[in-house]
């Protein structure tokens, strides 16, 4: 059963990973990049590591993906392709 | 699709997959992780340390000098943001850039209504001209009731959290980093929730230079204790839990106020 | 899992690595180039996790729950460390990234290339 687990989480992981290079909305590759701090954050707490998974739960979906948005509402918002 | 970046990429992975083959299985119970320094670790940690949770154990008793030095890491990067100049209003392409000390543009932060707008006088001509080159950036969006009512009732239980799992690291998962990192998240939504004057008051101006640099200064302050009590710096006297616990104690305290403080200022340069 | 011989997780994180190497070196814009470099960084740190796991482990906290056989809680120190690291330079980078629009009114390395 954990393996079965640990195959989903992964796949996620590069399906996320990949969405996130080819998004041209930097809007819509911020959020699905909080989503792949989200699933990293099950990877490492089913390790066996919940420290390391508060501290990414936290810092992923608080700080990180903020800070990314102050900068988009900054700066642009689409990819020149 | 780069055909050198690909190849690239191609050159770098066939190494790594390579390499990583020649690891032992992941999940052995044997691997030499676990055998070495590791089962040391758990074995004699408790004893030595009075600690329960290893990880608390490992980063700030038997490697205490890694955490000092990268609490001073997160404090050269607040350094580094607030060496850039302030003030941010684009110009056009060609032109001179904007002089230190422009006016700051507002952002969709402040509450629409409210009297507590940080705008200054010549923010208007400012946004005319930015309104016209970002068009799709939606300034001045009023905060809904229902965000700012929830996030209003939300933050005292859920700084309330943080300092549960920052006087439990020692026993349960948690530990000074997390309780950080939740801080900041409450300043975080707080500001964007209430508008940035009212939130950036939770950190009062005149303590900013201190509590920024906490964390640097806890290491050093029990560092020197330890030094007193047993003679090497930052050494903890093996089997006092008493005198372990206390400056374990301080040193959370101390990376939990300045990590939330740092993340929370650098939150406050960039939207400013 | 070891089809191959190869652990899977362990090539899926090298995946997760090559992903990340090519946002940070083929992409133009510099939000996606760290992006690019924050995958990178959270595929090293799943590494590291990863090697230190024992299947069916707990969580290196020695309280009445818990029973060896556990984690090694080294790895876990580090990545702590490493997500404050990783953290401290996307603030800072963030922080370039607004400047540099400001300043030159585009963030694609190719535009500014051909600046003056």
């Amino acid at each position: 059963m954990s393996d079965v687990f640990d195959v989903v989480m992964l796949t996620l992981l590069i399906a996320t990973a990949v969405t996130v290079a080819r998004a041209r909305d930097l809007l819509a590759a911020v959020v699905i990049f909080s989503m792949y701090s989200l699933t990293m954050t099950l990877v490492w707490q089913h390790r066996g590591a919940p420290d390391v998974a508060m501290t990414e739960a936290a810092v992923g979906a608080g700080v990180t993906t903020v800070l990314f948005l102050i900068t988009i509402a900054r700066t642009t918002r689409r990819e020149k392709p | 699709m780069r055909p050198w970046s690909l190849l690239l990429v191609l050159l770098v992975a066939l190494p790594l997959v390579a390499g990583v083959a020649t690891l032992p299985p992941h999940d052995a119970p044997d691997a030499p992780i676990h055998t070495q320094v590791g089962a040391l670790y758990l074995e004699r940690g408790v004893a030595e340390t009075g600690m329960k949770n290893m990880v608390t154990a490992v980063l700030l008793n038997y490697r205490g000098f890694d955490t000092f030095i990268e609490v001073v890491v997160i404090f050269t990067a607040l350094a580094a943001v607030l060496a850039l100049p302030k003030g941010s209003a684009p110009v056009p392409k060609g032109s001179a850039p904007v002089p230190k000390g422009s006016a700051p543009v507002p952002k969709g932060s402040a509450p629409v209504g409210k009297g507590s707008s940080p705008t200054s006088p010549s923010a208007g001509a400012a946004r005319s001209r930015e309104d016209e080159e970002r068009p799709e950036v939606a300034s001045d969006v009023p905060v809904s009731p229902v965000v700012r009512f929830v996030v209003r009732l939300l933050a005292p239980f859920i700084a309330m959290f943080a300092v549960a799992m920052l006087f439990r690291g020692h026993i349960t998962p948690g530990g000074g980093f997390q309780a950080a990192a939740v801080f900041a998240a409450i300043f975080i939504a707080l500001g964007l929730a209430l508008g940035q004057d009212r939130a950036a008051r939770l950190v009062p101006v005149d303590w900013r230079p201190w509590l920024q640099g906490v964390a640097p200064l806890a290491f050093a302050l029990v560092a020197w204790i330890g030094w007193r009590l047993t003679g090497a710096f930052l050494g903890y006297p093996i089997h006092d839990h008493t005198a372990q616990e206390a400056m374990g104690f301080v040193l959370e305290i101390g990376i939990a106020v300045g990590g939330g403080v740092i993340l929370a200022r650098v939150f406050l340069e960039m939207e400013t | 899992m070891q089809p191959f011989g190869l652990d899977l997780d362990y090539v899926a994180v090298v995946v997760l690595f090559c992903v990340g190497l090519y946002m940070l070196v083929a992409k133009s814009n510099l939000l996606k180039k760290l992006l690019g470099l924050n995958v990178m960084e959270t595929a090293v740190f799943a590494f590291i996790v990863t090697a230190g796991m024992v299947e069916g482990g707990d969580p290196p906290i020695m309280v009445a729950g818990t029973s060896a056989p556990f984690a090694s809680p080294i790895p876990h120190a580090m990545v702590l460390t490493g997500i404050v690291v990783a953290v401290s330079v996307t603030a800072v980078a963030l922080a370039l990234i607004v400047q540099i629009h400001a300043h030159f009114g585009t963030i694609e390395i190719d535009e500014l290339k051909e600046l003056p």
